[in-house]
């Protein structure tokens, strides 16, 4: 027994060791989908920093999934002149520190083109100046709250585009159209302490303001609530026209079963956290209404080649995620080529400025002066498992 | 050297957190080596991040002088909660420094000038390399040495029984709560270099798991000596970065290296070469005095 | 208001339920059995898994998930807390050994099931709801207060009157003892695991279907919770356990309806430890402090 232990541990810490040599002098261990044998021209790397574990880890495959198959179209269409694209997905696990080495490997060893993400905006709170001070193009890709792109808290942040519809824009898109449709009088807000809720608030808030509408009152819970029948309760006793959720998917799947049961024929409004494709097996998912980015009924021919195209790939449907990081590689490769130079940073940041009405699943895409995703919102509800246009 | 330079430089920030890490462990290794169990020391790292990072943004506090304020605000606090807390032991112990750290958390969620749950974004990174291994070191060394002084040995009597010590004439109050609010001190601050290093802190940076974490670091490293902290922070801050080529089963193996360890070494990654002789003394009856 | 009481009444109810094996094996081994929350997940899954793979139905589904999870708890123990046990480890090692189980556990689950929560088909688990005016009752959630309170009847009568339990409340006392007195300490102490672990489980089955949803990380947000409601009722009683839970579940709910809402959850945390420093060893605690 004491030898078999001897023996464990030694094989413990010389796995340690080749683990961390191996860690160190082997060439990029990322996710390479380019075939290396015979191209005239090196590849052009991308890198993707995405959560594929931690608290966050539910957005993926989805994220990964939409950039692979980007990449995978664009090569077998010959690549950006000639050239061939080759994704790196690293996982930035949920954590800020990890979403910054992740970056700082793309840039210091992999030396890519360019990068995509990270998941989180707290992550991206960390992992964006270090992309900004190194001069290396980022594109957020779901990233939707206040201080990502134009002005932003560590200076200034012209490395950064974003591809994900901000909340500054789809929140008061939402409450504009279901204060028109439901004549909405007075609200109550439920919501989170994180930082994705507390950005929504603040927007929710504004928006609600600027039509016109009461907010009777903001009742708060925390991440470490289970049970939301109390909150609705409350909400209830105000008597409001509508319930507004300011939350991610699950406590919002909470939400929308109390108010089903105490609050019969009331709707929630709910901003980018209610783009779930997990929310829409809720049997309450048709009170919804919530501002996406992404119509999975847009007939765009860009749109429906990429769900086709996605479906027959991965054997799934695609959600919100996927469309914004697929989009975001198509926006990139697009630059690339029209950069003249894809080595050349500051042409590749010049040519992403210039984008103009590119066919993506999100519709024709455009940047604003602030970087920032142009494009509509799509104002939806839920209705036989499936996002639907509100009406 | 190329390469050496690119891995510097592509490591920079995670071998920065791996010495913050180390400085965590330290603070949280004090209390244990007194005795003490607490899970306190996330919240006063909290503390010292808060403290030095507003300081600089509002009245652009010189960055040591910052730092120092936010350690010192965390000893601060420590020192009412300790005397408060002074008559509890174990398991007590630890879950009334937890319910102090979630109360830290809830008035951080709930002022505005800390930014509620947004937190503080753009904190200029100020912390070098440098500065967290110097204090590292000082830490460890003055820590080594306290560690063989009469404080140290009194601090293990406590550990190994409260009331022997008391009836030695050990003044048990002040020995519990200086290691209490040293430990403070230390965590708060390596909070604010921890603040000045990632561009930005919310809340959920000092929860509930920061502070098993850091006792991971310091229970796994092993208590017998100050080595032993430093050895758990690095082994098991740079596992996660170790481990990125297994992918999507990164956490799967780092939860068997955990088990394992603590199931073969359960006094910790330092005992490991004490551990034939232990098999040695256990075999002949006398495990207890090893 | 009445909803109110009745909300809280709930809520202290699912911390009752998972607070009870939790409790159970604090006062048994003095472990603080990290992977609890993960035993609650596991539970909700197993049930999942009985019902959209195999196709049993919701009752055979959720005693299913009581056996799976306590035998889970047995191999838990074997795994992560006898070895340690055999080298008279610290108790804080357990505490270590639980959480890498926990990684273990929901990695696993995530690799199966992925991140996201997900929701029972359609009409799996039936829904029972009376309306009495205004107010809305429902039948899961009826079933779970009055559960809630037979197990702690159940448990306590076991732990106070039973073979099974003489042993048990011997081994907490002095497992040596217990050892030199004929107890068979291995089997006592397997039996304590099961039983906290199914329970563990029968909970997370049973939230699971109130809120007809689950996913890898349910049972963390339990966790704090958990440790405040054993604190309050007392380290070790059981009973002190689900008075404590229901105590802290009606203080939440007056809290949100009383007190700016962003501070409810100070409450929580300023009860507890209030009650630390006032009363250690809680309403219901006889033991002064613990051993380190």
């Amino acid at each position: 027994m004491a030898r078999l232990k001897t023996a464990f541990a030694s094989t413990f810490i010389c796995a340690l060791l080749v683990a961390a040599c191996g860690g160190t002098t082997t060439p990029p261990t990322g996710t390479g989908v380019a075939a290396t044998s015979g191209a005239p021209k090196a590849d052009i790397k991308i890198g993707l920093a995405t959560s594929k574990s931690g608290a966050a880890n539910f957005y993926n495959p989805q994220q990964s999934n939409g950039a692979l198959l980007a990449v995978e179209q664009i090569n077998n269409a010959g690549g950006i002149n000639g050239a061939k694209l080759q994704l790196i997905i690293e996982d930035d696990g949920s954590a800020r520190d990890q979403g910054i080495t992740a970056f700082r490997k793309f840039i210091e060893q992999d030396k890519v083109a360019a990068i995509l993400g990270p998941t989180l905006s707290a992550v991206a709170a960390g992992a964006h100046p270090v992309a900004q001070q190194s001069g290396v193009p980022v594109i957020a890709i779901s990233n939707t709250g206040l201080g990502i792109v134009g002005k932003c808290d560590y200076g200034p942040c012209d490395w950064i585009f974003r591809a994900s519809l901000g909340e500054q824009t789809a929140v008061p898109e939402t409450v504009k159209a279901a204060t028109s449709k439901l004549g909405l009088k007075k609200v109550v807000i439920i919501y989170g302490d994180g930082k994705f809720e507390l950005d929504d608030l603040t927007i929710f808030k504004d928006a609600f303001k600027a039509n016109g509408v009461t907010v009777a009152k903001e009742i708060a819970y925390t991440a470490k609530d289970v049970d939301f029948a109390p909150f609705v309760t409350q909400a209830k006793a105000e008597g409001p026209d509508a319930i507004v959720a300011s939350s991610l998917a699950g406590p919002a799947g909470k939400i929308l079963d109390e108010v089903a049961k105490q609050m019969p024929g009331k709707r929630v409004i709910g901003g980018n956290g209610l783009n779930s494709a997990a929310l829409l097996s809720n049997a309450n998912a048709g009170l919804m209404i919530v501002g996406t980015a992404w119509s999975r009924a847009s007939t765009d021919k860009a749109n429906t080649d990429f769900i086709s195209a996605y479906k027959a790939k991965f054997n799934t449907e695609p959600d919100q995620f996927a469309a914004q990081s697929h989009t975001a590689m198509l926006v990139l490769a697009d630059a690339l080529k029209r950069s003249g130079n894809p080595t050349d940073k500051a042409a590749v940041k010049k040519a992403l400025e210039a984008t103009k009405d590119l066919p993506t699943p999100l519709g024709a895409f455009s940047f604003t002066a602030d970087h920032d995703v142009k494009q509509p919102t799509f104002v939806m509800t839920a209705k036989d498992g499936q996002f639907t246009p509100f009406q | 050297m190329e390469t050496l330079l690119e891995f510097f430089r592509t490591y920079a920030t995670a071998i920065a957190v791996i010495g913050i890490s180390a400085l965590l462990a330290l603070s949280v290794w004090l209390t244990l080596y007194a005795g003490q169990l607490t899970l306190g020391n996330a919240a006063f790292m909290g503390v010292g991040a808060y403290v030095s990072a507003l300081l600089g943004r509002h009245l652009d506090t010189p960055f040591p002088l910052a730092l120092l304020s936010g350690a010192l605000a965390a000893a601060v606090i420590a020192v009412p909660l300790g005397v408060t807390v002074f008559r509890l032991r174990g398991v007590y112990l630890a879950i009334a420094t937890l319910a102090f750290g979630e109360i830290v958390r809830v008035i951080l969620l709930a002022t505005p000038i800390t930014g509620k749950g947004q937190g503080l974004n753009g904190i200029p990174p100020k912390t070098e390399l440098w500065h967290i291994y110097l204090s590292l070191a000082v830490v460890a060394y003055v820590l080594w040495r306290v560690q063989g002084s009469t404080v140290g040995r009194a601090w293990a009597a406590l550990r190994e029984d409260e009331l022997a010590s008391a009836s030695q004439g050990i003044d048990v109050r002040r020995f519990k709560l200086a290691s209490f609010v040293i430990g403070a001190l230390i965590a708060g601050w390596a909070g604010g270099l921890s603040a000045h290093l990632t561009f930005s802190i919310d809340p959920s940076d000092f929860g509930f798991s920061k502070a098993v974490q850091i006792l991971v670091f310091a229970v796994v490293g092993g208590i017998p000596n100050v080595l032993g902290p430093i050895v758990g922070a690095v082994v098991f801050t740079a596992l996660p970065e170790i481990l990125r080529p297994l992918k999507d089963y990164r956490d799967i193996f780092q939860g068997l290296i955990l088990l394992g360890v603590i199931v073969f070494l359960p006094r910790g990654l330092v005992t490991f070469l004490d551990v034939r002789r232990t098999r040695k003394l256990e075999r002949i009856g006398a495990a207890d005095v090893a | 208001m009445l909803e109110q009481l009745y909300n809280a009444l709930f809520v202290g109810s699912v911390y009752a339920l998972f607070a009870l094996g939790f409790a159970l094996v604090f006062s048994v081994l003095d472990i603080l059995n990290l992977a609890h929350p993960t035993t609650f997940m596991l539970g909700a899954f197993a049930a999942y898994f009985a019902m959209t793979a195999v196709g049993l139905p919701w009752y055979v589904a959720g005693v299913l998930a009581f056996f799976v999870c306590g035998a889970f708890g047995i191999a838990l123990d074997r795994i992560a807390f006898a070895p340690l046990r055999r080298r008279s480890a610290p108790g804080l090692s357990a505490m270590i050994s639980s959480l890498a189980v926990t990684l273990i556990v929901v990695r696993l689950i995530e690799l199966r099931y992925g991140g996201d929560f997900i929701t029972f088909p359609a009409g799996a688990v039936p829904s029972l709801v009376l309306r009495i005016g205004d107010a809305v009752l429902e039948g899961i959630r009826l079933g779970i207060v009055v559960l809630s309170i037979v197990l702690m009847l159940g448990l306590t009568y076991v732990v106070r009157r039973t073979q099974l339990g003489r042993d048990l409340r011997a081994l907490a006392e002095n497992p040596r003892a217990a050892r030199i007195l004929g107890v068979d300490v291995d089997r006592a102490i397997s039996a304590t695991f099961f039983v906290s672990s199914a329970l563990g489980g029968l909970a997370g089955v049973l939230l699971a279907f109130a809120y007809n949803t689950l996913d890898s990380r349910m049972g963390l947000p339990l966790e704090l919770r958990a440790f405040t409601v054993m604190v309050v009722g007392g380290m070790g009683s059981l009973p002190g356990a689900v008075i404590g839970a229901y105590i802290l579940g009606l203080g939440e709910v007056a809290s949100l309806v009383y007190l700016p809402t962003e501070l409810r959850d100070a409450f929580a945390f300023g009860l507890l430890f209030l009650v630390l420093i006032v009363r250690p060893t809680g309403l219901l605690g006889h033991r002064a402090a613990d051993r380190v």
